[in-house]
């Protein structure tokens, strides 16, 4: 079922929670809602499930209008944050609950539907026993197969892994992914997890303040952020950011930032705008900065701390009045306070409009 | 830490484990006097102060078997009244739990213009003493055909417990998660279905003490029966002993005594039975 957002809009008293998003959903499509909390994600997705009305704007599921619909006949099926399980029934109760309530289902063609998904999720075992009863992950198991068991058009799931603990988590993450590709069900899932977001989603909306800032794949978001939020919010540890002097020379562009001794140039595509503003946000992530001799590379600065994490080392640079942090080899073997020098990977880096940031290059 | 070892008899860690009882034991004293001498003086033909005076005799009790030598019962069986008595409690205990959940919920969970005002007037109603309604409910109840009928004094004694049931079961409603409602709607349950297949079995601890207590109030109700019934042909048991107690010269306090524990027996049962419920009331919330 292909799903769409157009200029959906939701104000509680003077609060505009969700403003103006426009969204596409293709069938069988896997997308995540990402923003930080209280930026209108969840909201969103209460709108899509139909238990909050839009003030305006169309919600559209097949082309067809549903934003004034009751929920039931909107062919949804939802994972809450808390699951919300119904502590008094058991879990068969639970997963055959909206079977039990949809008409044209009989008693045989029920049990049946409710074996079929809680064996997809593997809950199978776990049916005459109460949430109560269940561990997070379990809980989490009974509120899919709940939600699939009337197979519905439309998957919704909101904060789904925050209940879990981190390692349960990162399982769930995989299995969940590998669920809606094998029912193939289009979904929407809201997280403020970017890289939950990155991992499972087949394309990210990032939203932020009731603002869709960008709805693309979770590549493009990462590589080619469109403007400095999104640059920001996806991606850990954060890309560093400096503002810098630009200069359009011909067939590349000059970047400089006095105070750090930087002054580098770095060519350009034919893709790139003919006039550039003189001020600028430079933008490098982690990853694409590297740590050289002292008196080499781009600009000089000292180590104020290392975070060793196993597979690599995270190392703030301190430059100047800038902060950069960087992500070195594991055999890095500085020590605090040493002098050290910061080449910047040319090709991997990010420019941002001063005001509006938006991108630039 | 405390570890336990045998009491040393006499001791001093004995007297102190002790003392709370005997506090206990001390003020709740006058009370079970209170209950003991009705239990024992319903069995002798007469009390002089906490003596008994004359045998042991079961003749206090004859309105069991024997209504027509109690003057007051008028002929009719104790169970007659019994029956009524129970008519009257069930009923407004059913009427207070159905109209409390309904509206409880609505308090709860809906938003509607003029909410806020309700919730303190429903307040307010509740800290009206009913006597001073009276006249005007004699007068509603004359109006609508229902004086002197057990209906109108269920119907009024119901209304004048509803508003302590519309809070308590607002305020058990309020303890259930958002999530749970939402869950039930997007599952395809409509609201009615929603309150009574999701809601009402969350508050079911609330239904209980609710019900249990508006029970207790309905059978132990004296004013509302005695003045909305004079004519006595659905009497119920309170005001039977209040007929007891009040004719003639010569009280027979050894029939009040016998009518009076039979009265109250049915309530000590319920609330022994049922101290886990009620006592949760207060307690308030879901168990998870």
């Amino acid at each position: 079922m292909q799903v769409e957002l157009q200029q959906l809009t939701k104000s509680f008293g003077d609060v505009l929670a969700v403003d103006g998003i426009d969204l596409e959903i293709k069938s069988g499509e896997f997308i995540a809602l990402l923003g930080p909390s209280g930026c209108g994600k969840t909201t969103t997705l209460l709108m899509v499930a139909g238990i909050y009305r839009p003030t305006s704007g169309r919600i559209l599921f097949g082309g067809r209008r549903v934003e004034q619909l009751h929920p039931r006949e909107r062919g949804i099926g939802m994972v809450f944050q808390s699951y919300a399980l119904y502590p008094h029934m058991t879990v068969e109760q639970n997963i055959g609950f909206p079977l039990e309530v949809q008409r044209g289902i009989d008693r045989a063609e029920r049990s049946r539907r409710i074996q079929e998904a809680s064996e997809l999720v593997r809950v199978d075992e776990l049916l005459s026993r109460r949430p109560a009863q269940l561990s997070g992950g379990q809980q989490q198991r009974v509120a899919l197969a709940r939600a699939l068991a009337k197979r519905p058009e439309v998957l919704l799931l909101d904060e789904p892994l925050s209940n879990l603990d981190a390692r349960l988590r990162h399982d769930m993450r995989g299995e969940i992914k590998r669920l809606q590709k094998d029912v193939g069900i289009t979904s929407v899932f809201v997280t403020h997890d970017q890289q939950e977001a990155l991992t499972m989603a087949d394309r990210v909306a990032v939203i932020n303040r009731g603002h869709l800032e960008a709805y693309d794949t979770p590549e493009t978001l990462y590589d080619r952020p469109p403007n400095r939020f999104v640059a920001e919010f996806i991606g850990d540890p954060k890309m560093n950011f400096m503002p810098v002097e630009v200069e359009r020379r011909n067939g590349s562009v000059g970047f400089r930032y006095a105070d750090l001794g930087l002054d580098l140039e770095a060519p350009v595509g034919s893709t790139a705008p003919d006039s550039l503003p003189s001020n600028a946000w430079l933008g490098i992530r982690p990853e694409d900065l590297r740590i050289v001799p002292p008196d080499t590379g781009d600009m000089a600065g000292e180590i104020y701390i290392i975070e060793p994490s196993g597979r690599e080392k995270l190392v703030d640079i301190q430059s100047g009045e800038q902060r950069f942090r960087v992500v070195a080899e594991p055999g890095f073997d500085g020590r605090i306070g040493d002098a050290v020098g910061l080449h910047l990977d040319r090709e991997r880096m990010h420019l941002f409009d001063r005001e509006k940031e938006t991108r630039l290059l | 830490m405390t570890v336990r070892e045998p009491m040393p008899s006499g001791g001093r860690f004995s007297v102190l484990g002790l003392a709370p009882y005997l506090v206990l034991g001390l003020v709740s004293l006058p009370l079970i006097i209170l209950f003991g001498w009705l239990l024992y003086s319903s069995f002798f033909s007469r009390m002089e102060g906490l003596t008994p005076i004359g045998g042991f005799t079961l003749d206090n009790w004859r309105f069991l078997w024997n209504p027509n030598s109690v003057q007051q019962l008028a002929g009719r069986s104790i169970w007659v009244l019994t029956f009524n008595t129970f008519i009257f409690a069930i009923s407004v205990a059913l009427l207070v739990v159905l109209i409390s959940s309904m509206a409880g919920y609505a308090l709860s969970r809906l938003a509607f213009p003029g909410r806020r005002t309700f919730l303190s007037g429903v307040l307010i109603l509740h800290s009206f003493p009913s006597v001073t309604l009276l006249i005007a409910t004699f007068i509603v109840l004359r109006s609508i055909g229902l004086f002197d009928q057990l209906l109108g004094v269920i119907l009024v004694k119901a209304a004048f417990e509803i508003p302590f049931g519309v809070w308590i079961m607002k305020g058990f409603f309020d303890t259930v998660p958002w999530e749970l409602e939402m869950a039930a709607l997007v599952d395809g349950a409509g609201r009615v279905r929603t309150w009574w297949r999701v809601m009402m079995p969350l508050v079911k601890p609330g239904i209980l003490a609710l019900g249990l207590l508006s029970f207790v109030t309905g059978w132990n109700e004296f004013l509302l029966p005695f003045i909305f019934m004079p004519s006595g042909s659905q009497e119920t048991l309170s005001t039977l002993v209040r007929s007891i107690l009040g004719e003639g010269r010569f009280v027979d306090y050894g029939l009040l005594t016998a009518v009076g524990l039979y009265y109250v027996a049915p309530i000590l049962v319920l609330f022994v039975l049922a101290q886990d419920q009620l006592m949760r009331i207060y307690g308030g919330g879901v168990k998870g």
